[in-house]
């Protein structure tokens, strides 16, 4: 019994993670290995899981994982971009703002985006305020009110300190010329958790984390830091309607090592343009709440390159602050 | 809501769904036997498999998988002095001393029954009142788990055992070396010296497979097989506890079953913290103290229920909040999410059938792991039998495969070696090993919650005395060190009074 379970299992693992080349194409490598620089489980491997199994059968190749937890994800990008040889058979799940601000925040993280050759960004999961279901605040303007009137008063936590909650936050405060009391959390959950249960003011947090509890009423959503309002969100106000200039959230993609073979560049770009277009990767990634933000290319290129402008400006603007606290 | 009971009851019983349970339940034993492999690497290894399995029967596959795991954990604690889950580190304690007494089969049958009771009962608590029980959670913070973590730091007197300036030194190390990594609130890496790998600080299962792993290997291999009395090969007395003794130890399951319970439910504290707590209580509540570590029933049955009531318990934010309440439940979390569920309230009512398909699947695979145990546990004595000088080995060489599997990194492997050498010089000195750990897990805990607490409160340190939760906590924290100052002297005299050396207790607490 046990063991025709186990030869059942593993059998269907292989289908999951080994497809067989469906179509012949002339792709360099047969064997992708994908560099994941969290535990498997977690938010890269989640996108892995949807967008890998759709890819396998566009390229005709074999996507194989490897997990390279540590230094949020700078010891699989240092190793993307030091040691990695360029052939096409090796990319990297890269993970928006900490990819770029992993080394501006730390001079012994010695990588950097010019030694990258970014393929495209799939997933965006946009920027929320929310506050507790009981908060006083019941609009954006009443929580910027409230921190404009008591300087480094009001609580607002974040996902950790490099992540994209934190930057919005520091972004948020130059736009808006307030001073939040920013608290850096381990991960979105427990950071949304200690709004909704009234520990802090405000979360700046991720739709796509919060949304059920949103949905549920237990928790306040004051402002999306989208280019639109959402779908699902209609009557939460984007911060650029409010005048804040604002647009922020945690995106995901595949970049490669530089000096990526440019045709094999193109294939896994048109091969990725095929996955977001197939209608059923769409309703899975609509499942599983993935928000498909599809960049590729240069433009790709162009959003990490402005977004490290923009968090080098903001970090040594304030870096002296944050290290005498 | 109501209906969603019963559906999932109908669910679990499904024939495919009774087979995932009692699969997960022998591949969970395995692999929380083998030293170094934890129950969240077991279903970390394992999640890939139920990808194409239908939600309900993968979830309760990788819940019966974690549930065993604790078990298998304790196999190794009790019959090598290995645990094989950090969760398992206090069942080592008074477990592998009955081991060497010859009630090997014994310690384990009181750690099935316990780990059965603990299992159940905090099953149904989940059942009942998983909903209800979530919205605790919200009141823990950043202040309250501090409190909670100040609470288990208090735990170092009681393991240090009449070697308090010891105990002590050992306890400080580990807070210490627990600072290694990036700073939450700045961001500065500290104590790294550039290296990226120290970066996330030091991981403390590597740390623990070190620690307890590698000392015990050189003991094996150096000792060689010395006399009988000083292993443990064959199971020759009874199982399961009488009726007796069943009662008996009655009251300490539940009082560790409880503390499981609720030491899962704070997010943050697993398995490892509930048994270390769970024996610590049962230490204070017993009338011998000095039993303790040298062998007596109730070391073993506080832990071991401790740690599978713990499951219930972490389940419960993990469900109704969609906050992971230990490691374990983190990667079950993920799980949940590859079967595209989102975790959060609506667990109970969108996903309502599977989401009750997994909680009758926590009850049953703790029921189907009494009874595979009863006979798995008989078969991995064989494991005992073997030369000391071929185990020793064998423990290094799944140390090192554990140590590199959980971040897949070199680096680790290295850092497990150093931790063991460590190991064997705290050994060597007499230098008790339990406080480093305890140190290394709450340390991070208490560093992270102090400055967000800090925060919040804008530097004022009273924000933790005008809580209620964190003022009564720390208030227990004070009686509890208060108490245990002058245990420390009677405990030093009893052992002084023992022979010359006295006998090598578990744990590197000699």
């Amino acid at each position: 019994m046990k063991t025709s379970m186990m030869a059942l299992a593993l059998s269907a693992a292989l289908g999951t993670t080994a497809f067989t080349p469906a179509v012949a194409q002339d792709y360099p490598a047969s064997d992708v290995t994908v560099m994941q620089g969290f535990k498997a489980g977690g938010g890269s491997d989640a996108l892995a899981q949807l967008v890998q199994p759709f890819l396998a059968e566009e390229l005709g190749v074999n996507f194989v994982n490897e997990y390279i937890p540590g230094a949020t994800g700078a010891i699989a990008w240092t190793r993307l971009a030091k040691q990695t040889k360029a052939d096409g058979g090796t990319i990297s799940i890269t993970n928006t703002p900490m990819l770029t601000t992993n080394y501006i925040m730390n001079p012994s993280i010695t990588y950097n985006i010019s030694e990258l050759t970014p393929i495209a960004n799939i997933v965006t999961d946009p920027g929320i305020a929310v506050v507790a279901a009981d908060s006083p605040f019941n609009t954006f303007e009443d929580f910027v009110n409230a921190a404009r009137a008591n300087p480094a008063t009001v609580t607002v936590g974040n996902s950790g300190v490099g992540g994209d909650d934190y930057f919005t936050s520091l972004q948020f405060e130059r736009a808006a010329g307030v001073q939040l009391q920013k608290v850096p959390f381990q991960g979105d959950g427990p950071s949304w958790t200690a709004a909704m249960g009234g520990k802090i003011d405000a979360s700046f947090t991720n739709v796509g984390v919060s949304f059920p509890q949103i949905e549920q009423g237990n928790l306040k959503a004051l402002a999306v830091f989208a280019e639109e309002r959402l779908p699902d969100l209609p009557d939460v106000p984007t911060a650029r309607e409010l005048g804040y200039d604002l647009v922020a959230g945690s995106s995901r993609g595949y970049s490669g090592p530089a000096g990526f073979p440019p045709e094999a560049l193109q294939q896994m770009i048109d091969a990725m343009q095929r996955v977001v277009d197939n209608p059923e990767f769409q309703k899975a990634a609509a499942e599983r709440a993935m928000n498909i933000d599809f960049i590729s290319g240069d433009d790709y290129a162009a959003m990490l390159k402005k977004q490290e402008e923009q968090y080098t400006q903001i970090w040594d603007e304030i870096k002296d602050e944050v290290r005498n606290q | 809501m109501e209906s969603f009971l019963w559906i999932g009851l109908a669910n679990v019983v499904d024939p495919i769904n009774i087979v995932a349970i009692f699969a997960g339940t022998m591949i969970g034993m395995f692999v929380g036997a083998m030293p170094g492999l934890s129950a969240t690497m077991a279903i970390a290894l394992l999640l890939p498999l139920t990808y194409s399995l239908r939600p309900e029967t993968g979830l309760a596959m990788l819940a019966s998988l974690y549930i065993a795991a604790m078990y298998g954990g304790s196999i190794a604690a009790i019959l090598l002095r290995t645990p094989g889950t950090p969760a398992a580190a206090a069942t080592v304690m008074d477990g592998h001393p009955m081991a060497r007494k010859g009630q090997a089969g014994k310690a384990l049958g009181l750690s099935l029954t316990a780990s059965l009771i603990g299992g159940v009962i905090s099953s149904i608590v989940l059942l009942t009142v998983a909903p209800l029980l979530g919205r605790v959670v919200l009141n823990f913070g950043p202040v309250e788990i501090f409190a909670v973590a100040v609470l288990g730091i208090t735990i170092i007197g009681t393991l240090s055992q009449g070697t308090a300036v010891l105990g002590l030194f050992s306890g400080a190390l580990g807070l210490l070396l627990a600072t290694v990594g990036m700073d939450l609130t700045t961001g500065t890496p500290r104590f790294t010296f550039g290296i990226l790998d120290l970066f996330s600080g030091i991981n403390f299962t590597v740390a623990l497979i070190g620690l307890f792993s590698i000392p015990q290997a050189v003991r094996l291999i150096v000792e060689g097989n010395p006399k009988d009395e000083d292993r443990v090969s064959s199971l020759r007395d009874r199982m399961l506890p009488t009726l007796r003794e069943f009662v008996n130890l009655l009251p300490n399951s539940l009082r560790s079953s409880a503390i499981g319970v609720f030491t899962g439910l704070i997010p943050g504290t697993g398995g490892d913290t509930a048994s270390w707590f769970a024996y610590n209580e049962a230490k204070r509540f017993a009338r011998n103290k000095s039993e303790f570590g040298t062998g007596t029933p109730a070391g073993v049955v506080a832990p071991e229920a401790a740690n599978n009531a713990v499951v219930g318990g972490a389940l419960i934010p993990t469900i109704a909040l969609g906050i992971p309440g230990s490691s374990s439940t983190a990667v079950l979390l993920g799980g949940l999410m590859v079967h595209g569920i989102l975790p959060g309230p609506s667990l109970m009512t969108d996903h309502g059938d599977v989401t009750y398909t997994l909680l009758w699947a926590v009850l049953l695979a703790n029921v189907a792991l009494f009874f595979v145990g009863l006979f798995f546990t008989r078969a991995c004595v064989a494991v005992t039998k073997i030369p000391n000088r071929v185990v020793g080995p064998v423990i290094v060489v799944l140390s090192v495969i554990g140590a590199y599997a959980i971040n897949n990194s070199m680096f680790d492997i290295g850092l497990m070696i150093a931790f063991g050498l460590l190991g064997l010089a705290f050994d060597t000195f007499r230098i008790p090993t339990p406080p480093l750990v305890i140190g290394l897990i709450l340390g991070p805990i208490l560093d992270t919650t102090l400055q967000q607490s800090l925060l919040i409160g804008r530097g004022d340190w009273m924000v933790f005395l005008s809580n209620p939760i964190s003022a009564t906590l720390l208030a227990i924290a004070l009686l509890s060190a208060l108490q245990a100052t002058p245990l420390f002297g009677v405990l030093g005299r009893a052992m002084k009074r023992r022979p010359a050396g006295g006998q090598p207790a578990p744990g590197g607490t000699e």
